[in-house]
C-alpha cells in the first residue's frame, strides 16, 4: 500500500498487472529482457494494444523483426492491432552508396500503422539506401515524430539490435542511451526497452537508468518448454518477489500472479544464465 | 581517536558497522540494479536531516522529481534534504554550444522540487563533467555546512561524466575532495549480477554491498559488509527486506571484539549463502571467511 495514490499504467496483462501494484508508473523507462522465445515481444504488443484500447497512441519501433513479419505473427495470435503504429527502422542489406548523412536520416523513415505493413516491406527497403540506425538517429527520428503525434507509450525492439548495429559506427553508444532515456522520459512517455538476457559480469547503462526491469524466464522442465515473469526491479513501487508462471495462449500472454512456482523449478532460477555459466 | 561514529539510520546495517560509519570518509554502497541502493543512501541522509544537520542529495541517475516521488512510498519526507539535479540533458545532435552548468542549475531542497522532470534547455544542453560537481561541492560548502552527502551513482559520474584518458586520477581526486572537505559520503555503485571489484571499492574507506537473487524463496535479498577501514565490522550476510517502510535488516547481536555475546541478545538472523555463485571478490583487504558460529560461538 502507497502512501499516495499514484496513477499506473496498465500492461494489458492482468497477472503482470497484480506483479506490479497496478501497472507501471508513467512516463518512465523500463527493461524487458529474456532469451528468445520467452514472449519478450508478444508482452510489448499487448503493452501497446491496451494503451490503443484506452484511447492512447502507441508506437512499436521495429529493429529486428521487419513490420510485415511482425504484422503476420501478431495475426497468428488473431489479435487486431491495427491502431498501433509503427516505426520501421529494420535494417536493410547495407547500400554500398554514400552514406547518408544523420539530419536526413528522419526523413526516410515513415511510420506506419501495422495494418498497412506490406508483405513486400522487406524489399521496398532494400532498395533505399540505408542510414546508420544508431541510439542518436533514432532520437533524431522519434524527435520528429512526436511533433506529429502525441504518443505515450512506446516500445523499442529491440535495444540488443541497436547496440549491436550502432558498434560500428563508432559513436558513444553509452551517452546516446542516456540521451534517449532522458528523451523518453522529458517527452512523458512509457518506454518498454527489449535486451536480450544481458551478460552479467558486464554493466549495461539501461539495467540501471531504467526504472525497473521485468525478466523473462524460459527452460524445459521435464521435457516441455516451461515459461515464467518476474519483476526484477521497479523504484517507487511495491512489486512481487516470486517469480510467476506464463503461458503464450491463444489470447496473448496470461500470467498467474496467484500461483506459485513449486520449489524444484524455484531452484532452476539463478541469477546466472546458462549460456554465461 | 575516532570521533562518534554516523549511524546510516537502518538499525541492522548499523549494528553491522559497529554503531555506524566513521565521519568525515567516503564510502560505498554496491549492488545490482534493483537490490535498494538508493533507498539506503536517502535513508542515511534522512538519518541526519531529523537530527538537524545539513545533507545533501547528488542526483546523476534518476531525476530529483521521481525520487521524490518513490521516496514517498515509504510514506518518507525528503524535503528538508537539499539536491543538486546533476542528470544529463537531451543531448543535442546539432551544434548548439554547451553551457556550463553551474551557471544555470543550483542546489534546491527537494520540497521544492516540481513533480515534473526538469525539460532540457531550449538553448541546448547543460555540461556536466566530475569537475563541475566537484566545483559545486566546493561552493556549496561555502553556502552551508553539510554533514552528509550521498552521490547517485558514481557509476554513471564515471561513465558519462569522466572526459579524460585520466579516468582513475579523476576519481582519485574526487575522493580527496570529499575527506578534505571532511563529509561523510555514501557514493552508490552499480554492480553487474556478478560483481567485480571496481576502482571505486579501493578508493573509499568502506562498501557496503547490497545482494539480491532468486532461489527457492523467491526474490532474496541480502547486506554485507566487504570492508570498513578502521573499525571492526560483521564479516557475515544478513538478510534484507525493503518493506512499504523501506529498507530494514534484521539486528545482529552487537557485539565487541573479545566481548562474551550478551545474553538478553536477540539470537541473531542466522547468516545467509546465496544458493547461487557467491563469487569470492578480490578485495585489496581479504575478506574474512564468515565463522560457522558467528556470533561469537566461542564465547561460554
Amino acid at each position: 500500500m502507497t502512501a499516495i495514490p499514484q496513477m499506473r499504467v496498465s500492461t494489458g496483462i492482468e497477472g503482470v498487472d497484480t506483479m506490479l501494484r497496478g501497472g507501471l508508473i508513467p512516463g518512465r523507462p523500463y527493461v524487458v529482457e529474456g532469451p528468445f522465445g520467452s514472449g519478450k515481444t508478444t508482452f510489448c504488443i499487448q503493452f501497446l494494444q491496451q494503451g490503443v484500447r484506452q484511447g492512447e497512441r502507441a508506437l512499436f519501433v521495429a529493429i529486428d523483426e521487419p513490420p510485415s513479419e511482425l504484422r503476420e505473427n501478431v495475426r497468428f495470435l488473431g489479435w487486431d492491432v491495427g491502431k498501433i503504429r509503427i516505426l520501421d527502422v529494420h535494417p536493410a542489406a547495407k547500400a554500398y552508396s554514400k552514406r547518408v548523412s544523420l539530419v536526413e536520416v528522419a526523413a526516410q523513415r515513415a511510420v506506419g500503422s501495422l495494418r498497412e505493413a506490406r508483405a513486400d516491406a522487406k524489399t521496398e527497403s532494400m532498395k533505399q539506401m540505408s542510414p546508420d540506425l544508431t541510439p542518436q538517429s533514432l532520437q533524431l527520428m522519434l524527435k520528429q515524430e512526436l511533433q506529429e503525434v502525441r504518443y505515450s507509450r512506446v516500445v523499442i525492439d529491440s535495444l540488443t539490435s541497436l547496440k549491436r548495429l550502432s558498434a560500428s559506427e563508432g559513436e558513444d553508444i553509452d551517452s546516446g542511451i542516456l540521451s534517449l532515456l532522458r528523451f523518453l522520459s522529458e517527452a512523458n512517455l512509457t518506454s518498454l526497452f527489449v535486451t536480450d538476457v544481458p551478460d552479467p559480469a558486464s554493466l549495461e547503462p539501461e539495467m540501471f537508468l531504467s526504472r525497473g526491469v521485468i525478466r523473462f524466464h524460459k527452460f524445459m522442465v521435464s521435457s516441455r518448454t516451461e515459461r515464467f515473469i518476474s519483476v526484477e526491479k521497479f523504484r517507487g513501487s511495491a512489486h512481487d518477489t516470486q517469480p510467476r508462471p506464463l503461458r503464450i495462449t491463444k489470447s496473448g500472454i496470461q500470467v498467474d500472479a496467484e500461483k506459485k512456482v513449486g520449489k524444484s523449478v524455484l531452484k532452476m532460477f539463478d541469477a546466472v544464465p546458462a549460456e554465461f555459466r | 581517536m575516532i570521533r562518534e561514529k554516523v549511524k546510516v539510520g537502518i538499525p541492522g546495517i548499523d549494528n553491522m558497522l559497529e554503531g555506524g560509519l566513521i565521519p568525515g570518509r567516503p564510502y560505498v554502497v554496491s549492488g545490482a540494479s534493483g537490490t535498494g541502493k538508493t533507498s539506503v543512501a536517502i535513508k542515511f541522509l534522512l538519518e541526519g536531516a531529523s537530527a538537524g544537520e545539513h545533507v545533501l542529495y547528488v542526483a546523476i541517475d534518476e531525476p530529483p522529481n521521481e525520487v521524490k516521488s518513490n521516496m514517498r512510498s515509504f510514506g518518507w519526507d525528503v524535503s528538508r534534504v537539499h539536491v543538486f539535479d546533476a542528470t544529463s540533458d537531451i543531448l543535442s545532435y546539432d551544434k548548439t554550444p554547451v553551457r556550463d552548468v553551474s551557471t544555470e542549475r543550483k542546489v534546491v531542497l527537494f520540497s521544492s522540487v516540481p513533480s515534473n522532470i526538469r525539460k532540457t534547455s531550449e538553448k541546448g544542453p547543460a555540461d556536466i563533467t566530475i569537475n563541475t560537481i566537484q566545483e559545486i561541492l566546493k561552493q556549496e560548502m561555502k553556502v552551508r555546512k553539510y554533514s552528509r552527502v550521498v552521490v547517485d551513482s558514481v557509476t554513471s559520474l564515471r561513465r558519462f561524466y569522466i572526459r579524460t584518458s585520466e579516468e582513475y586520477m579523476a576519481l582519485q581526486s574526487f575522493f580527496r575532495l570529499l575527506s578534505d572537505l571532511d563529509i561523510t559520503t555514501l557514493l552508490t555503485v552499480q554492480l553487474p549480477d556478478t560483481p567485480r571489484p571496481d576502482a571505486e571499492s579501493h578508493m573509499a574507506r568502506g562498501e557496503i554491498r547490497l545482494h539480491k537473487w532468486l532461489d527457492g524463496r523467491g526474490l532474496v535479498r541480502g547486506v554485507t559488509v566487504e570492508k570498513f577501514r578502521g573499525s571492526y565490522h560483521d564479516h557475515s550476510m544478513r538478510p534484507l527486506r525493503i518493506t512499504d517502510e523501506g529498507p530494514s535488516v534484521k539486528l545482529a547481536a552487537p557485539r565487541r571484539r573479545g566481548e562474551p555475546r550478551r545474553e538478553e541478545a536477540e539470537e541473531p538472523e542466522p547468516a545467509i549463502e546465496p544458493e547461487a555463485k557467491a563469487q569470492a571478490p578480490a578485495e585489496s583487504q581479504p575478506p574474512e571467511p564468515p565463522p560457522p558460529d558467528d556470533a561469537g560461538g566461542g564465547a561460554p
